[in-house]
């Protein structure tokens, strides 16, 4: 118990990062790490997990993700239609980040929340493209093009070349 | 071994540093002769790169001690057992619920259906005073067999207690919330008095078992038929009551 507890625990800053840069909010990005780490506990009961814990704990919060956000879509969705508002949220940056690269985390940004994941996933945390491919339940083919796709968007957002609301209504 | 030109997939993995040695020189000779290609995937490192400098900030938050695993173990275990505990309670609840509601039953038919309660009261209050007024005695034409065939339909013969020296003296009609009862009064030489009872059963349902009942010094004993209830009501303890009530066991 307390080796997975350690475990974890030192995976515990690369998880809130991930969340982090999928809420882009501090604290519903802890409340997302919990709800992941509650299920990843009442998970491991049963069978411990193969392969690379990292990757494992990804794919939990991810999805956890990918759900909160279907269902508040779904609620904006309602509310837009009862109320002419949108709920969709006007992301600011926060300051409390690193100075350097800002450019590159601004068009980080504005990624949608599969690319951020993505290119996180590939380009800082260093996962295979065949845990990607897990994680998202897609052909390692499909990944290596979303990628592209990801890394042009980021280089094109960073270049200023498109204009923010344009890449939101692609999303 | 990689190809060339080369693929999407070898791009990135030049990129993301997962090519072997070979392929990465190999990759490094091709990007030398294809400047615009390579043009781009310098830019995406730097990208990745600008990516890991700015992102790792966010490694070194203060740390939350709500998530730490032990913690949430802790508060899993407080929201199942909270849980467990609401359950129980609800549980709990439900049961008190059900036996009350069971008690307050048992409690309400005991007190509406204590068998013939009202012939015992009658008979406290009416047999055993001579000065009560009476609906039927001796002295009328009639006699109490007919005098109750007119306000009773169908109801059982009038026992014959003469066996025993009972002989029937008065009759009284009352009035219960189910319709009309009467009650007939039996005294023997010596002046003991029973008391037959007639009344209509509580509810469609409320015919009642053959039954015996002590209620303080009387004694009631209580059965149905014909649509009606009856009881004979009496000294519980004298050998003469004693006597009817085996008189009244024979078929009437």
């Amino acid at each position: 118990m307390n080796d997975v507890d350690d475990q974890l625990r030192e995976l515990l800053p690369r998880l809130r990062r991930f969340a982090l840069s999928l809420t882009r909010d501090y604290s519903s990005a802890d409340d997302l790490v919990q709800a992941s780490l509650e299920k990843a506990l009442s998970a491991w009961t049963g069978r411990r997990p193969e392969g690379d814990l990292r990757a494992w704990l990804f794919s939990i919060l991810y999805r956890q993700f990918v759900d909160n956000h279907r269902r508040s879509r779904r609620y904006s969705r309602m509310l837009e239609l009862f109320t002419g508002a949108s709920g969709d949220d006007q992301y600011e940056p926060s300051v409390e980040r690193t100075v350097v690269a800002r450019t590159t985390l601004q068009a980080f940004e504005r990624l949608n929340a599969e690319q951020r994941a993505l290119l996180l996933w590939v380009s800082v945390e260093g996962l295979s493209y065949k845990e990607v491919a897990g994680i998202l339940e897609v052909p390692v083919g499909t990944v290596m093009s979303r990628l592209s796709r990801a890394r042009q968007a980021l280089r094109q957002l960073s270049e200023g070349e498109i204009t923010t609301p344009a890449l939101r209504i692609l999303k | 071994m990689m190809t060339l030109p080369p693929s999407e997939r070898d791009l990135h993995a030049y990129i993301d540093g997962k090519l072997d040695d070979a392929d990465r020189q190999t990759m490094d000779t091709w990007l030398a002769a294809n400047p615009e290609i390579a043009k781009q995937v310098l830019a995406w490192q730097l990208d990745a790169q600008n990516l890991r400098a700015g992102l790792s900030g966010d490694l070194h938050r203060p740390a939350n001690p709500e998530l730490d695993p032990s913690f949430i173990r802790q508060r899993m275990r407080r929201n199942r057992s909270r849980h467990f505990a609401s359950a129980a309670v609800l549980l709990i609840a439900v049961s008190i619920g059900g036996l009350a509601g069971w008690q307050a039953r048992d409690m309400t038919l005991a007190n509406a259906v204590l068998p013939m309660a009202d012939a015992v009261q009658a008979y406290r209050m009416f047999a055993v005073n001579e000065n009560v007024a009476s609906d039927w005695n001796t002295g009328k034409p009639n006699n109490v067999q007919v005098w109750l065939d007119k306000n009773f339909a169908q109801a059982n013969r009038l026992p014959d207690l003469e066996s025993a020296g009972f002989k029937p003296v008065s009759g009284r009609l009352s009035s219960t919330e189910q319709g009309a009862a009467a009650m007939v009064v039996y005294k023997d030489a010596q002046g003991r008095t029973l008391s037959f009872y007639i009344r209509p059963p509580i509810g469609q349902q409320r015919m009642l078992p053959r039954g015996t009942r002590r209620d303080g010094e009387l004694q009631a004993d209580y059965w149905s038929g014909g649509g009606y209830n009856y009881a004979m009501v009496g000294p519980a303890d004298d050998p003469a009551a004693q006597a009817a009530r085996q008189a009244l066991k024979r078929p009437i």
